[in-house]
């Protein structure tokens, strides 16, 4: 009998830390429990390396980590004290934006998520986020930061571009600005090593720079299909673009979207072609360690994102190598992140603190700390932005100072939106790929989602460009190779089995079956 | 009425839920996932689309020939070492032993970033992107091989060769005559353990082979970034693979004799 009481005992233990999972976590008691599915590293973290913690130790005094706090508790204090009521942030971060498209698919609740460009596109094709409250568009209420302090060229994107929603079969056309405010944004382009490359070669090759052959296995292209395809589509039409480039009409940068948005199956092959050819002049395909094998000397070219190129420019500064980034220019990818509202949270309750959230994080404060911790351009314009980027950039003793015009950016209701800075930083380095100039804002493309046709084609196409393909015939000889050793090892097991295998006994002895000899 | 009875056997209740939730339910999806399409329809597509396109079968290839070329390395190194440390007098053969298995408490991660760097200084990363997934691959299986090896050959009796001696034998007739077929357990059970898991490792051909290197794993990975029922019918595919490697290995037989086997 003891030993069956300690049985369950122990089965009941064992069965414990199951029952804890299901009671879910504990954490602070609020009123408001707000869930955040955002990019992990791209938000204010505190402590060392942070904004705050930095500006003091400008100052020359010591600061402790408590003085650089995350930016989510000051978020949560300053919830209180202006709507009083408490809120808890559950902060959970993806990899991908599929990886996060998998999740909401999938029917986990957050409240707020921060994909990028085309996925709040696809998210808001199949209705999936909710628009924001008109109230949140109210200029005259002072909490309304997102509003007040977004950068005027990021607005009037956002209010460009359209997504046609499907809802009950019924479709309507929006634009995204009813669906997503704005948060980090940026080019690409390729962070190189000027050590090895030449700007003006850069120049003349533009996206033929992943083939022409002079930078063979220096160069690194991204691991996964939308840049590379976008890539690609540069590096095939770049006769086009230039030539476009060289008559800019009115509908310049139209005209330029809808060859980055080539995705129509009589353009893949060609595309197909020039994927297989970067392919073969690459170093690699990568997704993090492109950062890290430029500032070790591995490559010599990048094709990265601004925001990651700024963080390596950052990087290789401290170890003493100065690297450069470059815009193809016959056109290149105007990307953003921005922060969408999912389904059902109105019915939740927690429509007015995500809305806070946004505001929070569009605060020119929290704006600068976000952007200084993770080296991206913030959507939020302003005269304490611009304050902000003179001092990361303004070098007036520079021997080639001059002027920086930013006013695209930062609008006119900003008195003198223009930065002073050498040469270097306002035509290659941190400055202009933090902040780029008008004329190359110019000839970027925002590239739209996929549809599930094209994202199927476009995906096969990518499996055929990454992975070998055999021949006809040696997959032929392979599976019957296949085939034989199953027969073989078949054979081996079970032979013995079928009479027809079965070695004859010699003249003048008989069979004893085995049975028998039991 | 009757009360209920608890015995040993409820001890197994744990395992059995977990077995289900988590071995059982996921199969089932990936099945269902498999062979329906995009508004879930009971669909042949997938399976039409895997077979009729040469991608994914040279693949499936890659993948098998890297595996096999993994493991047979993997085994000329470890039976030799295997068999020294078993077979041997040594004093402090379990030191030599604990510096082979040391590396696996070491994240695997680390480790295949450190061997990157090392090929980066030889000057093979970016050259030879399939050797460096092999060596790379070789590298983090090697203690699965030896493990199971080691403790099979520890096991051989020694009177067998004591037995061979008497009745003749040299020791190369020993060798074939006792030690290999014996071990027979040991290398069906390292070779399962190394073949398999070296078709889906993509984080080392994506370390160390640039990502320049796909295997079956990785697309796996990339289409379930995408499409999902594509991504089911190919980790079902690689599951009837490993299903009848399994089968032909003899893996379902349980293998008494074979300690260590289920680290």
């Amino acid at each position: 009998m003891k030993k069956r009481v300690l049985s369950v005992l122990i089965a009941g233990a064992m069965l414990l830390p199951t029952l804890a999972l299901l009671g879910g976590c504990g954490g602070k008691q609020a009123d408001v429990v707000l869930k955040v599915y955002s990019w992990a590293e791209y938000i204010d973290e505190g402590g060392e390396g942070s904004y705050l913690y930095d500006l003091l130790a400008e100052e020359g005094e010591e600061p402790s980590e408590e003085d650089a706090p995350p930016i989510l508790d000051d978020f949560e204090n300053w919830y209180e004290e202006t709507y009083g009521e408490s809120v808890r942030v559950d902060y959970a971060t993806f990899g991908t934006n599929e990886d996060m498209y998998n999740e909401i698919v999938l029917g986990n609740e957050y409240d707020l998520l921060c994909p990028s460009d085309y996925m709040i596109m696809k998210l808001a094709a199949e209705d999936r986020i909710e628009p924001y409250d008109p109230s949140f568009f109210d200029e005259s209420d002072p909490n309304n930061y997102y509003v007040r302090n977004v950068s005027p060229f990021i607005a009037d994107t956002f209010e460009n571009g359209t997504v046609t929603v499907t809802r009950e079969e019924e479709t309507e056309t929006h634009s995204w600005s009813e669906y997503a405010a704005g948060y980090m944004w940026g080019t690409t382009g390729f962070v190189y090593n000027p050590g090895h490359v030449e700007r003006a070669d850069l120049e003349e090759l533009g996206w033929q720079t992943f083939t022409s052959g002079r930078y063979t296995n220096k160069i690194t292209a991204k691991d996964n299909v939308r840049d590379t395809y976008f890539a690609a589509l540069g590096l095939t039409y770049e006769e086009e673009l230039l030539a476009l480039a060289e008559n800019k009409d009115e509908a310049y940068n139209q005209k330029l979207t809808d060859i980055f948005n080539r995705t129509a199956e009589e353009y893949t092959d060609a595309v197909g072609d020039s994927l297989l050819s970067m392919k073969a002049n690459i170093y690699g395909f990568e997704t993090d360690t492109g950062k890290a094998d430029m500032v070790s000397g591995k490559i010599w070219l990048n094709y990265a994102w601004s925001g990651d190129a700024v963080y390596a420019l950052d990087e290789a500064e401290g170890d003493g190598l100065l690297l450069e980034y470059f815009v193809p220019g016959s056109g290149s990818n105007l990307w953003f992140d921005g922060w969408v509202l999912t389904k059902g949270v109105e019915e939740r309750g927690t429509k007015k603190a995500a809305q806070a959230f946004v505001n929070y994080m569009s605060m020119p404060e929290s704006a600068k700390r976000n952007s200084y911790y993770i080296g991206y351009t913030s959507v939020i314009a302003g005269e304490e932005m611009l304050d902000y980027a003179k001092y990361l950039y303004e070098d007036e003793e520079a021997e080639d100072a001059a002027e920086y015009d930013l006013s695209y950016f930062f609008g006119e209701d900003v008195a003198d939106p223009v930065i002073v800075a050498g040469e270097d930083q306002r035509t290659r380095r941190q400055l202009f790929a933090q902040f780029p100039p008008e004329e190359v804002m110019e000839r970027c493309a925002v590239m739209n989602y996929f549809d599930a046709d094209t994202s199927e084609r476009i995906n096969e196409l990518w499996s055929h460009v990454k992975a070998e393909s055999l021949d006809a015939w040696a997959i032929a000889v392979l599976c019957v190779s296949a085939a034989a050793i199953v027969a073989f090892v078949l054979f081996v097991k079970f032979g013995n089995k079928i009479d027809f295998f079965r070695r004859k006994p010699k003249k003048g002895y008989s069979l004893v079956r085995q049975e028998q000899m039991k | 009425m009757k009360v209920p009875r608890f015995s040993r056997k409820t001890l197994c209740i744990p395992y059995a839920v977990f077995l289900v939730f988590f071995v059982i339910v996921p199969m089932l999806v990936i099945l269902v996932y498999a062979f329906t399409d995009r508004n879930m329809h009971f669909s042949f597509g997938n399976f039409v689309k895997f077979f009729s396109d040469p991608t994914k079968l040279s693949t499936i290839a890659y993948s098998i020939v890297i595996a096999l070329i993994t493991t047979v390395v993997c085994l000329l190194i470890a039976y030799p070492i295997a068999y020294i440390l078993a077979r041997s007098k040594m004093k402090k053969k379990y030191v030599v032993l604990m510096l082979f298995v040391l590396p696996m408490w070491i994240n695997f991660v680390l480790r295949v970033n450190a061997i990157r760097e090392l090929f980066n200084w030889i000057g093979l990363l970016g050259e030879a992107n399939y050797f460096n997934t092999v060596f790379g691959m070789v590298y983090d299986f090697l203690p699965f091989m030896i493990l199971p090896l080691y403790t099979t050959l520890m096991k051989i009796d020694n009177s067998l060769y004591e037995a061979s001696a008497d009745l003749g034998g040299n020791a190369f007739t020993a060798f074939t005559r006792i030690t290999l077929p014996l071990s027979v357990p040991g290398i069906v059970s390292g070779v399962t353990m190394v073949f398999l898991p070296s078709m889906t490792n993509y984080v080392v051909s994506d370390m160390l082979g640039n990502s320049m290197v796909t295997i079956i794993g990785k697309f796996i990975y990339e289409y379930f970034g995408s499409d999902w029922h594509m991504g089911s019918m190919v980790a079902l595919v690689l599951l009837i693979v490993v299903f009848v490697s399994t089968f032909l290995t003899g893996g379902f037989k349980s293998e008494e004799n074979v300690r260590g086997a289920n680290l």
